[in-house]
């Protein structure tokens, strides 16, 4: 995009009302436009004047004790009652988790089942009993153009510690970077690290959260040009 | 213990971070940070005390289970705050007009009034006043075209539908629109 291209869009990619794509392709000029740059932190002072002139306004006294307690109460559910601790359950889950992960060579993931998994993560229900998690779903990415494209994404529900996706992809002949983002709705994505293709057309990329990840279904995979795979998680 | 890769840097991508993980001190910094801007534009949007202490609590929680996702490469943090509790209020507001409709096929009143009381009428003339002073080096297309965008949500092609403009002048305006209050406000603060 050329710098006159983004600067009309900056205002919009400030109030956040740019769609996904195009927010993307604005984010990745301003990385590298200092220039743009400028003009973007000068629109957010405006944002932030428009903001403190407009609306700021100093709560009731008390707001400030029902709003941390109410914090204080997501913090202690998010702390497993009973659920495996110390080391040994890191070591428990690392090791479930590395299994899982060795499992996701081409054209396993339209068969996963829980006996592929090893040992401790024999059966499923031991596995998911291990890592403490709610669920684990898998899918398939499919290629939204003529290109050659196989990927796998699988996400691990997690209530009690970190969630987590992994998302896989091979493309013979791909160079470069892509663009990863996980999709509950319009309004609501996680953009993973884009991932990069290595010699032999594969790539992958990763992300771990305390983020609740149940309400996204989709995995995107895209660049400037637009979508070049996407695919849909289900439980395994 | 598995961590989150972050692409954050800064006191703020730190602080968030440190929320993340349950910090009462940097749930209370965003507290002292936020909330009077938070609260204000519940106070703005919705018309009413016990709304906006719903909203800065319900931003609050929302910021907890997806602080994960901020990332300070992505812009700053007030505005990401902004928008996380500018989304709220829109949503509060259309459960509002739901509920009406509900209410009025029911037959039903409701007996609780939306209408702001004296403390209320008090501090949105307040906020108008400093607004309007704001604003003042705006024209009027340019003021509508920002609360359409900031308030509404609304994207350029829609502020442009609803003012019947061009889509490329709504886009000139909302973008006119923020420059010209930060040097507005820039130059009061240096006269004061």
């Amino acid at each position: 995009m050329r710098c006159d291209e983004v600067r009309e869009q900056l205002a919009e990619h400030m109030l956040g009302t740019l769609d996904e794509i195009g927010d993307a392709a604005v984010r990745r000029h301003l990385r590298g436009c200092a220039g743009c740059r400028a003009e973007s932190a000068a629109l957010a002072e405006g944002v932030s004047t428009f903001a403190r002139a407009a609306h700021d306004v100093e709560p009731p006294a008390g707001l400030s004790d029902r709003v941390l307690a109410v914090l204080e109460e997501e913090w202690a559910e998010a702390v497993p009652a009973g659920g495996p601790r110390g080391r040994g359950a890191w070591a428990a889950r690392a090791a479930a988790a590395a299994a899982l992960v060795a499992a996701l060579t081409w054209g396993v993931i339209s068969t996963i089942r829980a006996e592929r998994f090893e040992e401790a993560a024999g059966r499923y229900e031991t596995f998911l009993g291990v890592l403490g998690g709610e669920d684990v779903r898998v899918g398939e990415l499919h290629a939204a153009g003529p290109q050659v494209l196989r990927g796998s994404a699988v996400i691990y529900d997690s209530k009690v510690g970190q969630s987590w996706v992994l998302v896989l992809v091979r493309a013979p002949g791909w160079e470069g970077a892509v663009n990863v983002t996980l999709v509950a709705d319009e309004d609501v994505r996680i953009d993973l690290h884009p991932m990069e293709f290595g010699p032999g057309g594969e790539a992958s990329t990763w992300l771990v959260t305390s983020s609740d990840l149940t309400a996204f279904e989709r995995v995107n995979v895209w660049d400037e040009t637009g979508l070049i795979a996407s695919g849909h998680v289900e439980r395994a | 213990m598995l961590t989150v890769r972050s692409k954050g840097r800064g006191t703020d991508a730190a602080l968030m971070r440190a929320f993340a993980a349950g910090d009462t001190a940097a749930a209370a910094e965003l507290y002292r940070r936020f909330a009077s801007r938070v609260y204000g534009l519940g106070i703005v949007m919705l018309g009413n005390d016990a709304a906006a202490q719903d909203l800065v609590q319900d931003t609050f929680v929302k910021l907890w289970r997806s602080a994960g996702n901020y990332d300070a490469a992505r812009g700053r943090l007030e505005t990401w705050i902004l928008l996380v509790a500018r989304s709220l209020a829109i949503d509060a507001l259309r459960r509002r007009v739901l509920d009406a409709r509900v209410l009025e096929r029911s037959g039903l009143r409701n007996e609780a009034s939306e209408d702001p009381g004296p403390e209320d009428h008090a501090a949105t003339a307040d906020l108008s006043d400093r607004a309007r002073r704001a604003m003042e080096t705006l024209s009027d297309g340019q003021r509508a075209a920002l609360e359409l965008a900031y308030f509404g949500g609304k994207t350029s092609a829609e502020v442009a539908e609803l003012e019947g403009i061009p889509v490329g002048t709504a886009k000139t305006r909302i973008r006119t629109a923020l420059l010209k209050l930060r040097e507005a406000l820039e130059e009061r603060q240096r006269e004061v």
